[in-house]
């Protein structure tokens, strides 16, 4: 559980999956854009080795008459899941609530709530073997976390990803069956706010901050043509973000008013 | 006619007895005039065309009976476990929480998060819980990840193997028993109540000795011949944590009954039925009636 980064991801802003001969891909929900309109620009900048905030450590940030944990790994059995829990228990308006942290991250009930609540999400389906071409695939197990996918596009490249994914055929799988055109776009939200996209990303992290409440989280689109479907949510790691990100972090944790 | 799905996972099922158990359940529930069919991880987009979903399979949130559960929910359909079940009992520092906010009657437990590990800490833990001491990994099933510890070197080589899989764990006091009571119970009533005798090589109800993996006995008891204490304990432990189906599992030492722990997904197939021969029937009406 406490292996969540242990692959390293590649870099990129944006890659289609229509490239021959490529190797699968995982990734690390990252993304460095360059801040448009950025609110948080004349704020604090903190210094690029200046930590936003602790590793392993949440932080509480109480706004709204609400507590807000910021973390950089919301995982079931993490410190800030207990934080949450524990607040919870003591009966606090916490955010977000530990049910949602659940749902978010694993693959299949994140993307089933998030349709329910209007938000496009990429077809999914589940699976102990067979995938249709190309797909990205997630794990499903106890084991598995949403910051590592694979995309796949001839079977060769299925069989090796599933294997690896399924502990040898031990666990299901989630596939998402995607256009031979789709790209994906990884990018970050603070508190539902996302530097340097898109009119439609910037409102769907609107909704997803509604809905599961996370204030710091990768999301992971399909993009087909003009239409961006939800494919995933990740945790982010701190070092993963940008200045602008860094800025706007550090200044909700210190209640400086922008929103 | 109703239809039933009983969601199951080949991966998990480990004997003929687990795998009876399901087919009789199946047929109990075409007796009594509903469909019923299997459903495989792979089925779960079969999911919204139940009318009721029952969860045979091992269950935790990280895993695919989560999922079933969620779907199940969100399409408004009567499911056991519920997901908030699955979530609470599949954690035990969620489980205890709860369990210790309704004051049920538990051994001396303590919550022990990774970064507050230290001698002093563990020196004062032995102090106050007694020696021995048990420890355990939040999500342990089957008693897979639950040690006793005699010393400060003990604990701190089971802790460091346990907190690489959760950041915070149980930390126990040892209750000594021969047996633990079981009690089923299906939305807050009894369901059955039997005996899990304890091996006499573990302090487990089920183990890994000298490479052989010894099970507890099982003895399906009459209501009328468990102390109603032991009941009523079982029924506020399984109240304190929702209205599903649970296995309260307890110690009843010169009458101090104490929770050792509320299970969800109880088994259902090692005897534990042996008088209660109707705990089916009443697991599917319940679901319909839900």
């Amino acid at each position: 559980m406490n292996d969540r980064y242990k692959v390293p991801g590649q870099t990129g802003d944006w890659f289609g999956v229509d490239l021959p001969d490529r190797p699968p891909v995982k990734r690390k929900a990252a993304l460095r854009e360059a801040a448009m309109g950025n609110p948080a620009t004349s704020l604090h900048l903190p210094q690029k080795k200046e930590p936003v905030m602790a590793r392993d450590s949440p932080t509480i940030v109480r706004r709204d008459h609400a507590y807000h944990v910021v973390a950089e790994d919301y995982s079931y059995k993490s410190e800030a899941y207990y934080t949450i829990l524990a607040h919870e228990l003591a009966g606090d308006d916490i955010r977000p609530c530990s049910r949602a942290v659940l749902d978010a991250f694993v693959v299949p009930v994140c993307l089933e709530r998030a349709s329910h609540t209007g938000i496009p999400v990429v077809p999914w389906g589940i699976s102990q073997g067979y995938v249709p071409l190309p797909a990205i695939l997630y794990g499903l197990n106890y084991f598995a976390t949403t910051s590592e996918y694979s995309v796949v596009q001839d079977t060769t490249q299925a069989k090796e990803v599933i294997k690896h994914i399924t502990n040898l055929g031990k666990y299901p799988f989630c596939y998402q069956k995607i256009s031979d055109r789709a790209a994906i776009h990884t990018c970050t939200a603070i508190f539902g706010w996302t530097p340097g996209n898109n009119d439609e990303i910037v409102t769907t992290a609107k909704k997803i901050y509604d809905l599961f409440a996370i204030p710091l989280v990768s999301m992971v689109f399909v993009q087909t043509g003009n239409n961006f479907a939800l494919s995933s949510l990740a945790p982010t790691r701190y070092t993963h973000l940008s200045d602008e990100e860094r800025a706007f972090l550090s200044a909700y944790r210190n209640h400086q008013e922008f929103l | 006619m109703s239809h039933l799905g009983i969601f199951v996972d080949r991966k998990t099922l480990s004997n003929a007895d687990q795998l009876n158990a399901l087919i009789h359940c199946r047929d109990v529930a075409e007796k009594l005039g509903h469909n019923a069919e299997f459903l495989f991880p792979v089925d779960i987009n079969k999911i919204p065309k139940l009318d009721a979903l029952f969860i045979r399979a091992r269950t935790d949130p990280m895993n695919i009976t989560y999922v079933a559960a969620r779907m199940a929910e969100f399409h408004g359909i009567p499911v056991l476990d519920d997901a908030n079940s699955i979530q609470i009992c599949g954690d035990k520092i969620n489980m205890y929480s709860h369990l210790i906010q309704k004051n049920i009657a538990l051994p001396k437990t303590v919550f022990l998060s990774k970064n507050d590990i230290s001698v002093e800490k563990v020196t004062d833990l032995f102090d106050t819980l007694g020696t021995p001491l048990i420890i355990k990994e939040p999500s342990t099933s089957f008693s897979l990840r639950v040690e006793k510890v005699l010393d400060i070197a003990g604990f701190f080589r089971v802790a460091r193997r346990f907190i690489k899989m959760s950041d915070w764990i149980v930390v126990q006091q040892f209750v000594e028993s021969t047996y633990d009571w079981r009690i089923g119970v299906l939305g807050g009533k009894l369901l059955y109540a039997c005996k899990y005798t304890i091996p006499s090589v573990t302090f487990k109800i089920q183990a890994s000795v000298n490479g052989h993996v010894v099970y507890c006995g099982v003895e399906s008891m009459h209501q009328v011949a468990v102390p109603p204490s032991v009941i009523s304990l079982g029924i506020n432990a399984a109240n304190a944590i929702g209205n599903g189906l649970y296995g309260v599992d307890i110690k009843n030492n010169n009458g101090d009954a104490c929770v050792i722990e509320v299970n969800d997904n109880p088994s259902l197939e090692s005897g534990e039925d042996a008088c209660y021969p109707q705990i089916y029937e009443q697991i599917v009406d319940y679901l319909f009636a839900a």
